[in-house]
This record gives C-alpha cells, sequence and structure tokens, in this order.
C-alpha cells in the first residue's frame, strides 16, 4: 500500500476554497516534488498531510492511518511524520541540542542519554557537530534549517515534509539545506517537498507535481514536466522561473 | 510529586485550615464592632490597643455579665453593614438610636446621651447657620450628626461633602476646602483639646441618645446582659468614672506618649510597633495574593489561548467581570455582600475576604497580559512541536509557555507593584494594613503630614526592594 494516499482533498477559509479537489499517492521511499505559483495551495496541501490544516472534505491516508478518522491518535502519526518549515520554527529559549531532544525525551522514545548520543550523531550528519550547545540566535539561516531537520530526524520518521524549506535562506546556504536533504533521499527516505529550486527537483525528485488554482495540473518524471510540459499553464510557469 | 506542587498544595491547606479556625474561633465568642476613629468613644491608643467610653463601657459589662467578646474595630458605616449582614453579633460605636435604625437593629437602652454642635477652623469667620449660604460643609455618614445637617441644608442654602472618619472630615475643614463640620459634641470637644485646630460656634442640637446595637431579632441575650450590666455599674459608680475619665483628662494620659514624641523619628519609634504589624500585614497580603493571582493569572490565560470556543470564552468573561469591577466594591461584595446572600451566620474573615478580592481583580488582570504573552508566540512555534508529535498541552508546557512568560516579565513586576498598592484599599473591610495604620495612628495624634509621609516612605521603600528583586530573577531568567 502506498505511504501517502490523498482522496479528493477540498480545503476552504469561510468562502475562498484554497483546494479543490486533489488526488495524489505517495510510495515507500518515493521523492516527490511539489512545485507552482505562489497561492496555488502547495503549502496548504502538505499542512493536510499532518493535520496542522483540518480538510473541509476528503480524505488522507498515512501509513494504513485515516487522519479524518476520529478514532486515529494524531500525535502517534505525527511522530512518524517528520516536517521542515520556511521559517525553521527552531525553539529560541533551548539550544540546538535541547531543540533536537526535546520530543524524544518528552514523548519517551529514549533516555536523555540516548537522545542527546543520538543529537550529537544527527548533528554530524547535518554538519554542525560544533553547534550543539549553541542557540539557535547565534546560527544563520542555513545553520537553522540544518537543526530544524535533525530535529525532525531525531523521532526516526517514516516521511519528511519540507515546507518551501530554503525560501527563507540567502542564496549562499541554500547548497547546504539541499545537500543534506539529497542526501536523506539517497539514503531512502520518502519525502514531499513544497520548494522553488527547480535544479533540486529535476536531480532528485522521482516525481514532480505541478499545481496551480488549488489543483494538480501535471504530474510526472522530471524530465516529463521539465522538458516536455503539457499544460499551457505548466509551460508558462517554466518560461516565468527557469528564464529569469 | 514534584517539589513546587507540594509547596502549593500545602499552601491551599493552610490557607483552608484558617478560613475553618478563623469560622470557627469566632462562633464561641462574640464579635462586637467599633469605629476606629471617634475618641473619645473610641480611639487606638499607643501600641494599637483600643480606648474610649464604649471600649472600657464594653469591657466593664462583660466582667459583670461573664461573656467574653472579640473587638472589630472597623469604620463606623462598615461596623454598621456588617451587622445587618450578619457578620458580627453587635456594635457599640456611639451610635445614635434613631426610628430608622430600629427597624434593622435592636437597641440596648441608652448609654449615653450627646448633641450635635457645629464646629469651623479657628480664624472662621462663621458664627451660625446663616453664615453657611454657598459654603461647603463636611460631614460623616451615617451619623446622627449628618443627619441633622441634612435638615438644614434646604433652609440655609449649603452643599455638602462626605467622609468616612472624622480626621478627614476635620483636617479638610482645617485646611480650608470644607468651611464647617457638624459632629457629636463629646467627640468635637475632646479633639479640640487635643488639639484639632477648630471651635465649636453652635449649642447642642438634635440630642440623641447612643446604644448598643444588635441585628432585630438576633442575640436577644447579649442585649439583655448589656442592658443588665449597664444598670449595674451605673448603680456602681463605674460608669461615671469611666465617662469623666475620657472627658475631664487630656490625650497624653490616656494614650501615654509625651511631647517629644511629636517630632518624625519620636512619631516613627513611638509608633513602631503599630506600624510593623500593619506593614507585616500588607506584606503577607502582598505575598499570598501575589501567589494566588499568579496562579490563577496562568490559568486564564491558558484557557484563553485554547482552541476551540469554550476555554477562551470562559477567561474572556471572568477577566472582563472582576477587571471590570472596582476593587473597593470587589471587596465589599464578598466580604458582606456574599455572606449576605449564603445567610445561616456564613462569615468570611476579613483577611480571607481580602486576599479572595485581591487574587480576583490581580487575578483578571495577570489573566489577561499572560494570554496575551501566549499570544504574542509564533505560530510557528506550536506548529514545530504539535509537527513533532507533542500533545497540545505538553507543546503548551515545555515550548510555548517559557517563551511567553519571558515576553510576560515586565508586566508580572508591574502587576505585583500594583498588587501591593492596592492592598490598601482593603483597609474598607477593616484590615488593619499599613494605610489603616496610618489613618488609626492619624486619628489619636492628629500629625496628618508626618505620618502621611512616613507611610509612603515605607511604601516607596517596600516597592523598591520588589523592583530589585524582580530585575534580579529578570536577570536570571534571561
Amino acid at each position: 500500500m502506498a505511504k501517502v494516499i490523498v482522496k479528493d482533498l477540498h480545503k476552504s477559509y469561510a468562502d475562498n476554497e484554497v483546494l479543490k479537489g486533489l488526488n495524489l499517492e505517495v510510495q515507500d521511499n518515493e521523492v516527490v516534488c511539489m512545485i507552482g505559483p505562489s497561492g496555488s495551495g502547495k503549502s496548504t496541501f502538505l499542512r493536510c498531510l499532518n493535520d496542522l490544516e483540518v480538510p473541509t472534505e476528503g480524505q488522507v491516508v498515512i501509513s494504513g492511518y485515516d487522519l479524518s478518522d476520529k478514532g486515529t491518535n494524531i500525535n502517534l502519526v505525527r511522530e512518524n511524520i517528520g516536517m521542515v518549515f520556511q521559517h525553521f520554527n527552531l525553539f529560541p529559549h533551548l539550544s540546538v541540542l535541547q531543540n533536537i531532544t526535546l520530543a524524544p525525551t518528552q514523548l519517551k522514545k529514549s533516555s536523555q542519554e540516548d537522545a542527546e548520543k543520538m543529537a550529537r550523531d544527527l548533528l554530524a550528519t547535518v554538519g554542525l557537530s560544533d553547534k550543539a550547545d549553541a542557540m539557535p540566535k547565534s546560527l544563520s539561516g542555513g545553520q537553522k534549517q540544518r537543526v530544524a531537520i535533525a530535529r525532525a530526524l531525531a523521532m526516526h520518521p517514516k516521511i519528511m515534509l519540507f515546507d518551501e524549506p530554503t525560501s527563507a535562506l540567502d542564496p549562499e546556504m541554500v547548497g547546504d539545506v539541499l545537500d543534506v536533504m539529497k542526501k536523506l533521499a539517497a539514503d531512502g527516505m520518502t519525502m514531499i517537498v513544497v520548494t522553488h529550486e527547480m535544479g533540486f527537483a529535476k536531480e532528485v525528485a522521482d516525481r514532480v507535481v505541478f499545481m496551480a488554482d488549488g489543483q494538480i495540473q501535471e504530474s510526472g518524471k522530471p524530465d516529463e514536466i521539465f522538458n516536455h510540459p503539457q499544460s499551457p499553464r505548466l509551460q508558462d510557469f517554466l518560461d516565468k522561473v527557469i528564464n529569469v | 510529586m514534584k517539589k513546587w506542587q507540594v509547596e502549593v498544595v500545602m499552601l491551599l491547606a493552610a490557607l483552608g485550615s484558617w478560613f475553618v479556625v478563623g469560622t470557627r474561633a469566632q462562633a464561641k465568642t462574640y464579635t462586637i464592632a467599633t469605629d476606629t476613629t471617634f475618641a473619645p468613644f473610641e480611639f487606638q491608643a499607643k501600641g494599637g490597643t483600643y480606648k474610649g467610653i464604649d471600649i472600657d463601657i464594653l469591657k466593664a459589662i462583660s466582667k459583670r455579665e461573664h461573656f467574653t467578646y472579640q473587638l472589630k474595630a472597623i469604620s463606623f458605616g462598615a461596623a454598621v453593614q456588617q451587622l445587618s449582614a450578619d457578620q458580627v453579633d453587635g456594635v457599640i460605636a456611639g451610635m445614635n438610636i434613631t426610628p430608622e435604625r430600629k427597624q434593622t437593629f435592636d437597641f440596648s437602652n441608652p448609654y449615653y446621651t450627646s448633641g450635635v454642635v457645629m464646629a469651623v477652623a479657628k480664624g472662621s469667620k462663621i458664627k451660625s447657620f446663616s453664615d453657611l449660604k454657598g459654603k461647603t460643609v463636611a460631614l460623616k455618614t451615617g451619623t446622627a450628626a449628618a443627619t441633622y445637617a441634612k435638615t438644614l441644608q434646604s433652609k440655609y442654602g449649603f452643599k455638602i461633602k462626605y467622609f468616612n472618619d472624622s480626621n478627614n472630615m476635620y483636617n479638610d475643614v482645617k485646611v480650608g476646602n470644607s468651611d464647617a463640620c457638624f459632629e457629636d459634641y463629646p467627640v468635637m470637644s475632646y479633639g479640640i483639646k487635643n488639639g484639632i485646630a477648630l471651635k465649636i460656634v453652635s449649642k447642642q442640637y438634635a440630642a440623641g441618645d447612643y446604644g448598643f446595637a444588635v441585628k432585630k431579632g438576633k442575640n436577644a441575650e447579649l442585649l439583655k446582659k448589656f442592658n443588665a450590666g449597664l444598670k449595674e455599674i451605673k448603680a456602681d459608680g463605674t460608669y461615671k468614672k469611666i465617662v469623666d475619665k475620657y472627658l475631664h483628662s487630656s490625650e497624653s494620659s490616656l494614650t501615654g506618649e509625651t511631647a517629644s514624641s511629636r517630632t518624625f523619628v519620636g512619631l516613627f519609634t513611638q509608633n513602631l510597633g503599630t506600624i510593623g504589624s500593619g506593614l507585616w500585614m500588607t506584606l503577607e497580603l502582598t505575598v499570598i495574593s501575589i501567589i494566588l493571582a499568579t496562579i490563577l493569572g496562568l490559568a486564564l490565560g491558558v484557557l484563553g489561548v485554547m482552541p476551540g470556543k469554550i476555554g477562551p470564552a470562559i477567561s474572556s468573561t471572568i477577566i472582563y467581570i472582576f477587571r471590570g469591577m472596582p476593587l473597593m466594591v470587589l471587596a465589599f461584595f464578598i466580604y458582606i455582600g456574599f455572606p449576605d446572600l449564603i445567610g445561616h451566620g456564613f462569615k468570611i474573615p476579613a483577611f480571607v475576604a481580602g486576599m479572595i478580592t485581591l487574587m480576583l481583580n490581580e487575578g483578571a488582570y495577570t489573566g489577561a497580559f499572560v494570554k496575551g504573552g501566549f499570544a504574542a508566540v509564533d505560530d510557528g512555534q506550536m506548529e514545530a512541536a504539535r509537527s513533532l508529535g507533542l500533545p497540545y498541552w505538553k507543546a503548551m508546557r515545555k515550548v510555548i509557555m517559557p517563551q511567553g512568560i519571558r515576553i510576560m516579565i515586565p508586566s508580572f513586576i508591574n502587576q505585583f507593584i500594583i498588587t501591593l498598592k492596592d492592598t490598601s484599599i482593603l483597609s474598607v473591610i477593616g484590615i488593619v494594613e499599613l494605610t489603616q495604620t496610618g489613618t488609626l495612628i492619624i486619628a489619636r495624634n492628629f500629625e496628618g503630614f508626618k505620618i502621611w509621609l512616613m507611610i509612603a516612605i515605607i511604601y516607596l521603600i517596600i516597592i523598591t526592594l520588589l523592583t530589585w528583586l524582580s530585575n534580579w530573577v529578570q536577570r536570571r531568567i534571561n
């Protein structure tokens, strides 16, 4: 069974319908990149996958758990879904190490020592071994985002959601974050990435989904999407983002 | 349980037992209320004890009739209100027996007869009622003198200004804000003899009788004992001795003060004990109220930012009610109104009522800024915490609250200082804290400027200390 199943997903804010019936399946180990103009509903869609936004209609099934089912413990499902935000959302009152160990220790996933050891390993993976005791405010944007990724990974998620992870970064910071994400993809993580980094999508994605006006307009392998766009909407979008 | 949880439980247990003990202790002996500043009938002597004709008569009668009582010195208005609300068993406070009062109270046989006089500032040109046209007359609420003056108002065309105690009324005339005041003759003449710069310019009018009062239909036995005792002390000469002692001797011989004690330092050392206990009461009230208000405020704040509609609605309603009500109204409501509503002789000790008042009022203010503080934490923080699988309350406690509270620290310090100052308002329900201590001392020695200066300096000192402490805590947290 697919890892993520989305069926006829609708989301409205009052009279404004942001998502107009989306269907998507993501398989194990698959990396899906979602592209599209601002306001097309990409982020809202992603946030529906871990219930940060509650869909108005439709079904989201993660690893067999139906999120719309009242009996589903959303906290348990979320433990399996890591999320990385555009603005990092590190906890400013905690050190880098504490940011990473908070959830595993609070949710009794591991002892304090084990959690700290794991946190240091994760920091090594994202290239920030020396920042364990630093406070978030002393880090650069790129460093913050790598800590945020480590924090999400500390719960050993089965799926990672990335919500425009590099959009708030200075250009020279983007590479470090993308490298970490590439490494994750190579290790077989199931990933859904909302991004404006077309290069990353081309290189890493198994599938690229193009969204506009609250609907999936087109989806396929990177080569199909970037080199053989079918709809005029996608052609227009690619013209704008690639030929700057 | 963690250490702080144990502490909270112990504190609540202590408050609870206090409440029970407080209520029970009063049930065994009579509680009799009196005024605070009505020399020579009642006034505070050096060291904080009460003296005066009323006090000595009551003491002599209780000895003859073998009953015990607890004296409760509050303002005259509060004493009368508390008697009608069944909070006290009797009132002896130079209270005139009037037909209106007889509707609500049962009176003893008259124990003193007195008339009303008009007094003006020493240099004043006012000689009779007809000079009062367009002038302002100071009156003390609820007194026979006030009732009498009111009947003159339309004929002589003066304005009326009300005060809650005699001393403020005298001072208002002395400094010239008001032009005259009306007061019972023995009280006025005693005050003048002891240094009030006023003069009596009328003869005695509307002579009335003073009586000891109980609530209508209640405490008949106490009233019977009072009447019997009064008869006895009149017969054996004790009564005359008491009245003569107060009407014909100077204040210093009664209060034990000397002329040298009228300097600032002298007044301070003289009243150190009284001021100290008032200060202690203020500090006790402040500390306990700050703790309780903080707990309530945090609860209201958390409720206020909860998802859904019910929590925020409850929080806003409570904040709306208790923040919107003047502290004094709330204090009266809890101390006098609430027991009145419940009935069955239910009583709340003044201290507990004061504490609850401050907790609700300051808690509501605290709740408002705590809510704001939590709301000021970026939404992304909650989302990040929840996305890691943390349940709502854990996310609240580990992520939102630590950040929110940091934002709130300056507001907390501010609120602590306000709480300290607001304790002074509780003097209206008879709590003898620092401000009330000042009123009482001045009622005895009329040294308004020096004593208020003293009290003001003490408040400033504590507030300075509190600010230092808060700043130190703030530095530690950041």
